[in-house]
């Protein structure tokens, strides 16, 4: 966009600014731990301006950084950065999240030092696994982002933190260890006898001699381990747990995030390496898409719990990223990858709000609340637009992804004459609208609620400063990115068509 | 660098230099305690004995040096490697062991000199081109442990623990001298190479599989791989905790080291003669190797004492090490080599954390370590890292070697997949399976609450050895060249012995 002076080991430094703020997080023990809050924001700060000079230099792909790191006779793996049309975004959207995150967590008085240093160590992870380009390199940034999210969980959660962590710990990890079988098949099978070397260029390079069958097995493979992530149903069972007995800043993250390191692996691995695989697996793709954002929306409906709904309707909207990438198609993929992104925004103001109403009225359950906008205008307004914004509210963010993606189904669908499919599509649309107004039809309109306890009515807050910061930022970047979306697909269009031609 | 100070200095006994160090020592220590009655002069005197063997061994490994003695001892990049990771093991347990309230106080000369000399034998192990040599290095190993396994006398677990291995033992040590015989039988010698080379030109004889197997259980037991790893927990359990380390992390690898020099010499120089059963003998390994694994890791995971299950996990482990025996490919054995090394600091460490809260007072119930990351953060970070690095998650050591290993079953010398995909499938599984009881100590000890806020003092020579560790785990799962360039030379020089 503009001619920016480049900046040496940009790259590193957006994984290195975090991890030096992590630790200087961890060592401020004692009284100091007042002052770790501060030490997140200043360097979570630092990584986001970097994250957008990087965005807007013009040419950000000129940015990558390549060593060898490993290397024996057999085996060659390195520690390559880099950014290009689909990862740049997501390097943005974590720095954006974690600023904003720790604005949010302004309440944290409970070991703030052990609190911030994980968010922190979280950032290297996301960091580390959307620049990567080595198989290697990326694999244990995939690890790394799992244990701080552990202990995020079993330290900072709800009643039932210990089993959520130890689900969410094992399902992850069983299918990140499936993927690591996949990534050896990969890399040995595009090395051809020769020096095996996991990085993604090596592996790209020796794509070309893969056959058929050994593409849609490995798929299988890695199409697992993501999926686990993404959550697809029936693997999803980890996510509601998780989401529900996470602190607020760990489900921003969680939801914002870290569940898109599965479509994203889907993208850079399954469709850049495994464009046979992806064929034949099309149509398996579709069933498990559709199959989760219809079963999502319908789980919401069921929710009493706001938070488990908010969950739910990740699973729905995942769903619908992954019947975007399923079309194979550029306009599906394109709006597939804008959709990560949207949806990263808008969880952020959702779960913002679902850990507020927590705390100003004690209770997360639907039917206890009720005509809570009068006595909580602020609160109601941002519960209004992060709801608005993720049913598809023309002129907000949510609505480009759904609508592009819905274009790019219909697109397939009529290629190969079964236009009904799309019925599904309208059909989730409408249950989406369907639960969000009911949720707040039933939390913030109508009777005041007389089922909360009287101590709690009385003392009610209306959302802080810091709060509102913190999520008048995420609604202003919905805003913005809702009326001028081009902003975001202009950087992804040129990944996208680039990838078309590979497909 | 040049080995030639060595050489010079050693003359024709060079390629046993870093042994007869240790040997001075072992004779030394006894009379060292006696005449002082001082256990941190006998520690000091011991880790200087260690120490120059070690340099000694590092000026002959660094200087490529190459030599043997009357064709018994060969000193080459293989055995100088494994004489480095025995040294290293004895290093961390003299260390700790000074300061260890379960070594016996009374016969702390008699404990190094064992100590000595159990490593003596491993490293003549390490060096042996002859089955009698072996034999002799192993049966030292073995009967100093049962010793060292017997010395915390007032606990009436120590010497179940020491009848126990020593009946076990003996078991074994017959099998042994079976089979052996039964080899000099079939081919008239007792050197490797040369029983090498008469079995590959007369092929696959049934006195032959009978000498096999029955060497195959000897030395399954000395590396308690199922189904003879039964005395393995119970004597681990029972033994003091820096002898349990000793014998999981050495003497383990002692028993994997004659697995590679007698099993791997004999049949990878067969494969060339199609009547040979180096095959068979390899899905035999991929059966042993699994079954080893996934027993460890299951039953792992009902342990209530942290010992215990580090005994089960330490199956589990050389279960993994066995995957080199069905590759049998240099590659493969170049990842063997580095998880051996990687293992000895991961489950070294987890050891040494365990006899560090021991001497606190802490028990060895995994319940015990309730709210240790508030009484003793370094401690329950340390353990932490053992524990997640044993599990296989980056960026630690164990995730690395175990990298390499597994990959080697999926990727062979010649480039084409190999048969044991498979293999390599069931152990990536079974890393999974352990992740569940490594969490489970790292919920413990992070997560609930315990009865106690009071910190924790530990000895300092612990603190040293664990921090050692820490550094090891973190260094060679970022910095892995660091051992993975010496350990392909070294499978590399093993390989061209064939």
């Amino acid at each position: 966009m503009f001619d920016l002076p480049e900046i040496p080991y940009l790259l590193t430094l957006l994984v290195l600014i975090p991890l030096i703020g992590a630790i200087v997080a961890l060592s401020m023990g004692g009284e100091k731990q007042k002052y770790a809050k501060t030490v997140s924001i200043i360097f979570s700060a630092i990584t986001l301006v970097l994250a957008v000079y990087l965005m807007l230099s013009s040419d950000y792909g000129q940015y990558t950084e390549n060593y060898t790191w490993i290397e024996t006779a057999g085996l060659k793996m390195s520690y390559i950065l880099t950014v290009d049309g689909l990862s740049i975004l997501m390097v943005f959207l974590t720095a954006l999240l974690l600023l904003v995150v720790s604005i949010f967590s302004s309440h944290q008085t409970d070991k703030p030092n052990y609190f911030f240093a994980l968010l922190l160590a979280m950032e290297v992870g996301l960091m580390g696994v959307y620049m990567s380009a080595d198989y290697f390199l990326f694999y244990i940034m995939w690890e790394v982002t799992l244990i701080p999210m552990y202990f995020m969980i079993s330290w900072f959660g709800g009643p039932r933190r210990h089993y959520a962590a130890i689900k969410f710990f094992i399902y992850t990890h069983v299918a990140s260890l499936v993927m690591l079988i996949g990534i050896f098949a990969l890399a040995f099978q595009a090395s051809q006898g020769g020096v095996v070397d996991f990085s993604f260029a090596a592996v790209l390079a020796g794509s070309v001699a893969f056959s058929a069958t050994f593409q849609t097995l490995v798929f299988g493979l890695m199409f697992f381990g993501f999926a686990v992530k993404m959550p697809i149903v029936p693997f999803h069972t980890w996510l509601p747990d998780a989401h529900t007995e996470a602190p607020t800043a760990g489900s921003v993250l969680l939801a914002g995030v870290m569940l898109k390191m599965g479509s994203y692996g889907i993208i850079r691995v399954c469709l850049e390496a495994l464009p046979d695989g992806a064929v034949t697996w099309q149509p398996i793709m579709f069933v498990v898409a559709i199959v989760a954002i219809i079963y999502g929306a319908y789980a919401c409906i069921a929710q009493k719990d706001l938070k488990k709904m908010v969950a739910f309707s990740s699973i729905s909207h995942m769903g619908m990223v992954m019947l975007g990438i399923a079309c194979l198609s550029e306009i599906g993929l394109e709006f597939a990858i804008f959709l990560m992104f949207a949806h990263g925004l808008i969880t952020a103001v959702l779960f913002m709000t679902c850990g507020l109403a927590h705390d100003l009225f004690e209770t997360r359950e639907i039917p206890l609340l009720g005509g809570l906008a009068s006595k909580v205008p602020v609160y109601a307004t941002f519960m209004m637009f992060g709801f608005m914004a993720s049913l598809g509210l023309p002129g907000l963010v949510g609505f480009w992804g759904e609508f592009g993606i819905i274009f790019g189904f219909y697109e397939y669908a009529e290629s190969v004459n079964m236009i009904w499919l799309i019925v599904f599509c309208l059909f989730s649309l409408l249950l989406t609208a369907g639960y969000y107004l009911w949720a707040m039809q039933r939390t913030l309109f109508g009777r005041l609620t007389k089922k909360l306890p009287g101590e709690v009515m009385e003392h009610m807050r209306d959302v802080n400063k810091t709060e509102g910061i913190a999520m008048g930022i995420m609604c202003l970047m919905i805003a913005i990115f809702g009326l001028w979306p081009d902003l975001a697909l202009n950087i992804i269009s040129q990944y996208s068509s680039a990838l078309m031609g590979v497909i | 660098m040049d080995a030639s100070i060595i050489t010079n200095l050693f003359g024709e006994f060079s390629s046993m230099a870093p042994m007869i160090i240790l040997i001075l020592g072992v004779l030394l220590m006894p009379a060292l305690y006696f005449t002082t009655k001082n256990r941190n002069v006998v520690s000091v005197a011991m880790l200087s004995f260690i120490v120059v063997s070690m340099l000694v061994n590092a000026v002959l490994l660094l200087g490529s040096y190459q030599g043997d003695y009357l064709g018994l001892f060969e000193y080459d990049a293989f055995s100088g490697l494994m004489i480095l990771l025995f040294q290293i093991v004895i290093l961390l347990v003299a260390i700790v062991s000074a300061s260890s309230v379960e070594v016996t106080h009374l016969h702390y000369g008699a404990f190094a000199s064992l100590l000595m000399a159990a490593t003596t034998g491993m490293m003549f192990v390490a060096t042996a081109t002859d089955l009698i040599v072996i034999f002799v290095g192993v049966e030292l190993a073995s009967i100093s442990s049962y010793v060292l396994v017997a010395m915390k006398r007032n606990d009436p677990r120590a010497s179940e623990a020491a009848v126990k291995y020593v009946i076990i033992g003996g078991l074994s040590t017959a099998l042994t001298v079976y089979g052996i015989s039964m080899l000099y039988g079939v081919t008239g010698t007792t050197n490797l190479q040369e029983i090498a080379v008469s079995l590959s030109t007369q092929g696959f004889t049934w006195a032959f599989g009978i000498a096999m197997i029955t060497m195959i259980a000897g030395y399954g037991f000395k590396i308690a791989a199922v189904p003879f790893h039964m005395w393995a927990p119970d004597v681990y359990e029972g033994a003091p905790t820096p002898v349990s380390m000793f014998l999981a992390t050495g003497s383990k690898k002692m028993g994997i080291v004659v697995f590679f020099k007698i099993f791997l010499i004999m049949f990878v120089a067969g494969v060339s003669v199609a009547s040979f059963a180096t095959v068979e003998m390899q899905y035999l390994f991929a059966i042993i190797a699994a079954i080893t694994m996934t027993v460890g890791n299951v039953v792992a995971i009902s342990q209530t004492n942290i010992k215990r299950m580090l005994a089960y996990s330490s199956i589990a482990q050389a279960g993994y090490i066995l995957i080199v025996m069905a590759v049998m490919s240099e590659y493969a054995l170049t990842g063997g080599i580095f998880h051996m090394f990687t293992h000895v600091f991961m489950k070294g460490g987890a050891f040494l954390v365990v006899g560090a809260l021991i001497c606190a007072g802490i028990g060895e119930k995994i319940t015990d370590y309730r709210g240790l990351a508030k009484r003793a953060p370094f401690l329950a970070f340390a353990m932490m890292l053992f524990l997640f690095s044993l599990a296989g998650i980056p960026p630690l050591a164990g995730f690395t070697s175990k990298f390499v290993l597994f990959s080697s079953a999926i990727y062979s010398d010649g480039g084409a997949t190999s048969q044991w995909v498979w293999l390599a499938f069931i152990a990536i599984l079974n890393s999974a399976i352990s992740l569940y009881y490594y969490a489970r100590v790292v919920k413990v000890m992070y997560v609930e609450k315990g009865e106690s806020t009071e910190k924790i003092k530990v000895p300092k020579a612990f603190l040293a050895a664990i921090l050692i560790c820490v550094v090891a785990v973190i260094v060679l799962g970022i910095f892995p060249q660091i051992i993975l360039g010496p350990a392909a030379d070294a499978a590399a020089a093993f390989f061209s012995v064939v």
